[in-house]
Parts: structure tokens; C-alpha cells; sequence
């Protein structure tokens, strides 16, 4: 397990290694300068000229990319073009609050989808299956963007029950609980929808495995079937649709912080990319892509402790 | 028994929910209603955060709207009559053509306690024309050659050329006069230091700005306490939080969901004449845009017209390039361009030789752009030219539109000074092609009416140069009106003298609540 875990923390350096200088380089390519964003459109060519110069923005690419890595390697990403602000400074503000949505979303789907999965699996074709099902469909075909403001409309607009937006009380006081239900709801939807699906497929086929049916015959009662037998060995598909979509709910966080306006990381990170803020695009992808690598480790590790079949050494 | 225990869960979870609910009601109701809320505070809905704080190194609207409350220029402009009225000038002389003698207010401090006189004008002024500090509107005093400190409330600005819209200049927001020790000792673009109504108090980034009122403010102090900018990135969303009574106020409203806001009940929607202008762009420098009769025929086959009733009454047709509420138009100017005429349009088409010609139509999927690419398409199709349109996302399409890699295009200028010069020079005069002048129009004749406009400092004469650069422009066709912009501003019933002027801006500073 040790050696798993160190071969992987070798990986992944080498893996935001590569990541780093595809966005430096896409981002450069790509058309769009940052001088015109920061000037204007009724900037003059020598106020665009006096701005690239500034920002250093008219050395060559490789040398720029090389004063990046130099920079990083000393814990420097570099200071936003749009605010001056240092890229460190500028996430950590704002990870707490993309954290704290997207763990809670994802709380939200792990119960309403195992729970929704389970329900179909053990009464298949019945209403309380047909009702989980279509449910699940239409969670996953739901745009982010659509729900939410169907949700804001619903409950902040018409029945005021919830505030419309921002994350900005603390996760434990009331406010911070209302501010946070409509969001997770919007961002854990998709989530939810998926795990279900896959529980329920996942369950189903355990149910009909010989181990059950023996199970079954030696006169184990049916919670412990359920819950024991059949939903342990169920769960590694699930767990590994947990750790993948976990990854793609922090790219959900752009939409869900958009339409919320929550400053959080997926925010920063779009303004950042229509702003061409090179420095602060780079930090932001730098950091999702390191996380979607470290739940993926911890995803290997749940498989070794939840089937004991599995193992790294 | 399994079943009713799983029963009585499921009802436990729900009764949790509606009491949660239940909670928040009362919280909500009292929090959002605006009840609780000392009616001295206001609250308003950004769509982006600001750049940054200081006049002298930002650029963009956002930004101005905060630094407008905290920062004071010389001069500001008159919504009603549109000429430039002293704020932190006293008055002004010109000995001659080429010098401004501009006297100021005594006994002005900033937020900082430094006193307001001709040295941090002086400060000022060099700042925003240092190349090292590279600010972006630089170009606003780049006809100024020299600042001098005549006495300590007097300054001297001396041009080579007459600068005939230095009050204009002066009036901009980013010309706003700055604290020399905090510029020298801190960080102005984040905690900025003016002379103006409200004083910086927090910027939390990305989230919200707050400010307080100045209570030793020169003039009389503002009567709200507390203004909080609050960052939300999507429009329904702050129309919904508007409604709530999350936010008091929010602007520029786009077309498609003006009739939202003007349906809530206790919302007050203001609409006026605005200084924006949204034009059709021709390459110059490519065939057959450079071509007049080309141009010509598009004109008489387009139908602002259908364009304009599509924007809910947030836009007006009139053909002038100087807008209505613009130093320089002249009503003449109005129907002054090709009117609406299929037919001929047709016919120019067919004795030119461009039937089917294949024309790409550049649009940025933001604003109305992509609106003015489709029925411009569809008038195009109609007259015989194959139009097909490209779209970009904003940063895209400022590169790609400035290199000139387009063909036609759609674009918008807004106006901040309300001066008929600054829009014609950096649009269409040839020292600007590469940068503002899009379509790289390139014409002596047209440049020499442009520069009379700018290089006199007599304003009547102004208005004539101006008017016969209008006319000449809207003949020569490098550019096609589509329309002249409202500005919108939809604030609770409870904000008292809150009002939007010509140019977008609007002050704190003669606000209360009710």
C-alpha cells in the first residue's frame, strides 16, 4: 500500500508536469491576448505595447514557460494579470468554499443515490424501481445551469424559504446550512442520478451470484442479506463512479458557482479563462488536476479495503 | 414492521426539511425582506468583480463604477447638456490655444488626510502618462506635454496641439484625481484613496467590495452609510436577488430579460437614451468591402429596423454614428445614411457583379452580437448575398478582429466621455488601425475632419467639424449604424435619486433610502 502510494505521488508530479506545460502552451496558442482584455477595446496600440511589455508578455513562450517552472519550483504560480493578486493567494481564498460545495454535493448523491439504488435493486420493475429510474434519467439529462435557476426560482423567488446566492456565512450556522442546500441539491443531482443507476445495475447483478442464492438457502435474514452480503460486494463500482464523478463535479462547480455566485474555484477559474489570465488558468487547473488524481488514489485504497481480494503489494 | 420503520424514517427526513424550512422563512423573511436592514444601506449587483481600484490602472466599466464613488476628476460632465461642468476644479482659462490654466477647489483632503491641491494633479496626471506604469488610458492626456504647478491650487497643462476635448479628457473617470502618499506608499488598485462621497473599506476578491460614507466629504457628506458591490456573475440570478431584496439596484440589463425586471412589483425600471453605439464593421482592406457600392447596397438592404424591435425597447434606430445624446450630433444627421430599400439594394448587387457573393459575418457570442449577425444574414440572403456567420468568444474575437482577419463584423463603442471626438478618432481615424479602428478605414479627407474636431478649442466650431465627419462617415459607409443604446438601471422602491446618466455611470452620492 506504501509503495502504491508513493509510485503514485511520483506519477502525479510527473503528471503536472505535462499538465503545466499543455495549458501554458494551449493558453499561448490559443487566440486571445491578455493585453487587449486588460486595455480594452478602446486601448491605443502603444497603451497594448506599454502592457505586454509590463506583463513580459512579449519575451518568447519557451522563456516564459521556464520563468513559470522556475517560479513553481519555488512556490511561486505567478500573479494574476486582471488583480495583481499572487495565483496562491487567489486560490485559497477560494478553495474552502468549492471544497465545502463540493463535499456536500457530494454527500448528497452518495445517500440519495446508494439509497435510490437499493430501493430499485431489491423490488426490480415496481413502482418505487420505475420512480428511481426515471428519476435517475432525468437527473442525468438536466443541464446544472437549468436546475439551478429552476431551484432559485422555486424556493428563493417564490416561496422565499432559501436566499438565491453566495456561500458566504460558515458551513455550521443556519444561514450557512440554507445557503448551501440549493446549490448541493443543483451539483449533486447529476451525481446522484449516476449512482444510482450503477448501484442498482451493480446490486441486481450480485443479487442473482450463487454466494446470495446459497446465502439465501441457509436462511439469512433479508436485512443482513441486503446490507451485508449483497451491498458490500456491490459497492466497487459504485466506489469507482464515486471517484470519477467526483472529479467531474469540481468541473460542475463552474456552472453551480456561476449561477449561485459563489467565489469559488470553478468561478475563478472561468473569469480567468475569459479573461486570458494566463497565471491564475495554470494554478486553477494545476490544482483540479492534482485532485482528481490524490480521490483517485484514495479511491484504490477503499477498493483494497473493502475487498480484501485487492491488493498493491 | 420493516416497512413502517423505513416509513417513519422517510417522514422523519421530511419533517426535518420543513422545519429547517420553516427556520429559514422567518430568517430569510426578515433578511432579505429588507426590513431588519438600516434603510442607510445599498447593495448592488455586479456582474464581474472590479480589475482593480485605482483610476489610473484600470480600464473597464466595472471598476469605474466603484472608483466613480470614491474618486473625483476636475471636471465632470452635465447629463443634460452634455458639457463639462468643474468638480474639483474651481474654473478655467485658456491664454491661448494651447494651455489650460484650470484653478481648483481649496480645502479639499483625501480619505488619507493628504490635501487636495495643483501637486497631486500634477502627481496625478504624470502617473497615468508614465509608460512604466503602462496605464491603459494613457492616451487620455497623451496630447498634454507639460504639467506645471503654477501655485498651489493653480495648474498649467500645455499641449502641443490645441486639444479640443481636454474638458472631455478630463472628465473621465480614469482621469480622477489620486492620493500622491497612498500611490507612493501602498497599493491604490486595492485600497484606494480619493477625495469623493464614500470611503474604501473592504474588498474581499471575487465576492464583494464595500465602502462607507465619508463623513468629512468637501460638499455635504452622502446620507447612506454602507455601499456593498456584490459580485454575481449571472443575470437571472441577480434579477432573482433583486426581487428577493438581496441586492437594491442593478444595470445594464440585457434586452431579453428586461420585461422580467419591469414585471416586479415593488422594482422601479429606469430606461434612457444612452451614448453606446452598435455598428456594422466592413474590412477596408479587403475586396469587395472596400468597394462603396458594395457598401452601399448592404446599407440599403439592411432593416435596422428588425433589429431594433427586437431589443424590448432597449435601442433606438437613427443613422448617425454620433449618437443623440454624443457631443457633435446634429439632428440632420439622423436619416442621413441609406435608407431602407431592397430593390435597390438588388440592383447595385446585380450592375456590380456580386450576386452570391460569399460574405463571413464575424460575431462575439456576447452582448446583441449574435442577434445583429442572424437578421443581418437572413436581410443579406435576401439581397442576393451569402452570408454565413462565425462566432468567438470574447477574447478570440478582440485578437481576431484587430488584426483585421475578418470580413464583416458587429461592434459596439460605448462613449464614456459623451464626446463625438472620441469616438471617431480611435474608431475610424487611420492612426488607429491596429488597435480601436477595426475596420482600418483609411481616409485623408475624413482623418483632417477628425483632427480639426480634436485640435480646436473653440466648442461651436467643434460641433461643425464634428457634424461634417458624422456625414462624410455615414456616405462613406466603412461602418453602418444598427443601433444607438438605452441605458437601463432597475433599483427597489425604496432607493430615492438614484439616476443613470447617458454614459452608463451613476452616483451613490445624492442617493438615500426610504
Amino acid at each position: 500500500m506504501v509503495g502504491l502510494i508513493i509510485r503514485r505521488f511520483l506519477q502525479l508530479i510527473l503528471l503536472l508536469f505535462g499538465i503545466s506545460f499543455l495549458v501554458f502552451m494551449s493558453m499561448h496558442i490559443a487566440p486571445g491576448d491578455p493585453a487587449t482584455i486588460i486595455g480594452g477595446p478602446n486601448a491605443t496600440t502603444s497603451d497594448l505595447e506599454a502592457i505586454r511589455e509590463e506583463m513580459g508578455l512579449n519575451r518568447p513562450v519557451l522563456v516564459q514557460y521556464v520563468d513559470y517552472l522556475r517560479g513553481i519550483l519555488q512556490g511561486d504560480f505567478g500573479y494574476s494579470y486582471q488583480t495583481n493578486q499572487a495565483v496562491t493567494e487567489a486560490i485559497i481564498t477560494r478553495f474552502p468554499t468549492t471544497v465545502k460545495l463540493a463535499i456536500t454535493s457530494m454527500i448528497v448523491a452518495v445517500i440519495i443515490g446508494v439509497l435510490a439504488g437499493i430501493i430499485s435493486a431489491r423490488k426490480q420493475n415496481s413502482w418505487a424501481d420505475v420512480t428511481s429510474t426515471t428519476f435517475a434519467l432525468v437527473g442525468v439529462s438536466i443541464p446544472n445551469f437549468w436546475l439551478g435557476a429552476m431551484l432559485i426560482l422555486i424556493f428563493a423567488v417564490n416561496f422565499q424559504i432559501l436566499p438565491v446566492g453566495g456561500l458566504s456565512s460558515p458551513f455550521y450556522t443556519l444561514e450557512g446550512m440554507k445557503e448551501l442546500i440549493l446549490p448541493a441539491i443543483t451539483l449533486g443531482t447529476a451525481s446522484a442520478a449516476l449512482i444510482a443507476r450503477m448501484t442498482r445495475s451493480s446490486m441486481l447483478e450480485v443479487i442473482r451470484s450463487d454466494y446470495i442464492r446459497t446465502a439465501k438457502a441457509k436462511g439469512v435474514r433479508k436485512r443482513p442479506l441486503i446490507w451485508v452480503h449483497t451491498l458490500k460486494n456491490a459497492m466497487i463500482p459504485v466506489v469507482t463512479i464515486i471517484g470519477i464523478n467526483f472529479g467531474t463535479l469540481l468541473g460542475g462547480t463552474i456552472v453551480t458557482e456561476q449561477v449561485f455566485a459563489i467565489n469559488g474555484i470553478g468561478r475563478l477559474m472561468l473569469d480567468a479563462i475569459a479573461a486570458r489570465d494566463f497565471p491564475v488558468v495554470q494554478g486553477t487547473v494545476l490544482l483540479v488536476a492534482a485532485i482528481f488524481v490524490v480521490v483517485n488514489l484514495i479511491v484504490d485504497i477503499i477498493y483494497a479495503l473493502i475487498d480484501p481480494r485487492i491488493s498493491y503489494d | 414492521m420493516k416497512k413502517q420503520k423505513f416509513i417513519s424514517l422517510t417522514l422523519l427526513i421530511f419533517t426535518g426539511i420543513l422545519l429547517m424550512a420553516g427556520c429559514s422563512d422567518k430568517g430569510s423573511g426578515e433578511g432579505t425582506s429588507g426590513s431588519r436592514e438600516a434603510p442607510s444601506e445599498i447593495t448592488y449587483a455586479t456582474t464581474s468583480d472590479a480589475a482593480g481600484l485605482s483610476p489610473i490602472d484600470t480600464n473597464d466599466s466595472v471598476s469605474s463604477n466603484v472608483t466613480y464613488q470614491v474618486y473625483e476628476t476636475l471636471f465632470r460632465q452635465n447629463p443634460e447638456t452634455l458639457e463639462a461642468e468643474p468638480l474639483l476644479a474651481e474654473s478655467y482659462e485658456t491664454p491661448n490655444e494651447n494651455t489650460w490654466e484650470i484653478k481648483l477647489k481649496e480645502d479639499i483632503t483625501f480619505h488619507d488626510g493628504t490635501p487636495f491641491n495643483a501637486e497631486a494633479v500634477k502627481y496625478t496626471f504624470e502617473q497615468l502618462k508614465d509608460p512604466e506604469r503602462a496605464a491603459p488610458r494613457a492616451s487620455l492626456l497623451e496630447p498634454v506635454e507639460s504639467i506645471e504647478v503654477k501655485d498651489e491650487y493653480t495648474i498649467v497643462l500645455k499641449t502641443e496641439e490645441p486639444y479640443g476635448p481636454m474638458l472631455a479628457s478630463l472628465s473621465h473617470t480614469n482621469a480622477a484625481i489620486v492620493s500622491p502618499k497612498a500611490d507612493k506608499e501602498g497599493n491604490i488598485n486595492k485600497k484606494p484613496v480619493g477625495t469623493g462621497p464614500f470611503v474604501f473599506e473592504e474588498w474581499a476578491e471575487g465576492d464583494h467590495i464595500t465602502l462607507k460614507k465619508n463623513e468629512d466629504y468637501w460638499r455635504e457628506a452622502p446620507e447612506i452609510e454602507t455601499v456593498t458591490f456584490k459580485v454575481v456573475p449571472e443575470v437571472s440570478t441577480a434579477i432573482s436577488m433583486l426581487e428577493t431584496g438581496e441586492v437594491q439596484f442593478i444595470d445594464k440589463i440585457p434586452s431579453d430579460h428586461i420585461s422580467r425586471v419591469e414585471s416586479i412589483n415593488n422594482v422601479e425600471v429606469q430606461k434612457a437614451e444612452g451614448t453606446r453605439v452598435s455598428y456594422l464593421g466592413f474590412n477596408m482592406e479587403k475586396e469587395p468591402f472596400n468597394d462603396l457600392k458594395f457598401r452601399q447596397a448592404v446599407s440599403y438592404g439592411l432593416n435596422q429596423e428588425a433589429y431594433v424591435s427586437q431589443l424590448n425597447g432597449l435601442g433606438l434606430h437613427n443613422e448617425s454614428i454620433i449618437g443623440p445624446k454624443v457631443f457633435g450630433y446634429n439632428e440632420e444627421a439622423k436619416s442621413a445614411g441609406y435608407e431602407y430599400d431592397p430593390e435597390k439594394a438588388k440592383q447595385i448587387i446585380q450592375e456590380n457583379g456580386y450576386e452570391g457573393q460569399e460574405v463571413t459575418l464575424l460575431a462575439a457570442n456576447r452582448d446583441n452580437y449574435m442577434k445583429m449577425a442572424e437578421i443581418v444574414q437572413s436581410q443579406l440572403t435576401e439581397i442576393g448575398i451569402n452570408a454565413s456567420i462565425e462566432t468567438m468568444e470574447w477574447a478570440s474575437f478582440l485578437d481576431t478582429a484587430r488584426q483585421g482577419d475578418y470580413e464583416m463584423t458587429f461592434l459596439g463603442w460605448a462613449n464614456s466621455t459623451a464626446d463625438g471626438s472620441e469616438l471617431l478618432y480611435p474608431n475610424l481615424h487611420s492612426d488607429n488601425i491596429g488597435s480601436s479602428n477595426y475596420m482600418r478605414y483609411d481616409n485623408s479627407e475624413f482623418d483632417q475632419l477628425v483632427e480639426e474636431s480634436r485640435t480646436s478649442v473653440d466648442q461651436e466650431l467643434r460641433k461643425e467639424k464634428l457634424h461634417e465627419a458624422n456625414l462624410f462617415a455615414i456616405e462613406d459607409a466603412p461602418m453602418i449604424v444598427m443601433d444607438h443604446g438605452m441605458v437601463t438601471l432597475a433599483h427597489h422602491e425604496s432607493v430615492d435619486g438614484l439616476v443613470v446618466d447617458p454614459t452608463g455611470m451613476w452616483s451613490l452620492y445624492p442617493v438615500n433610502r426610504k
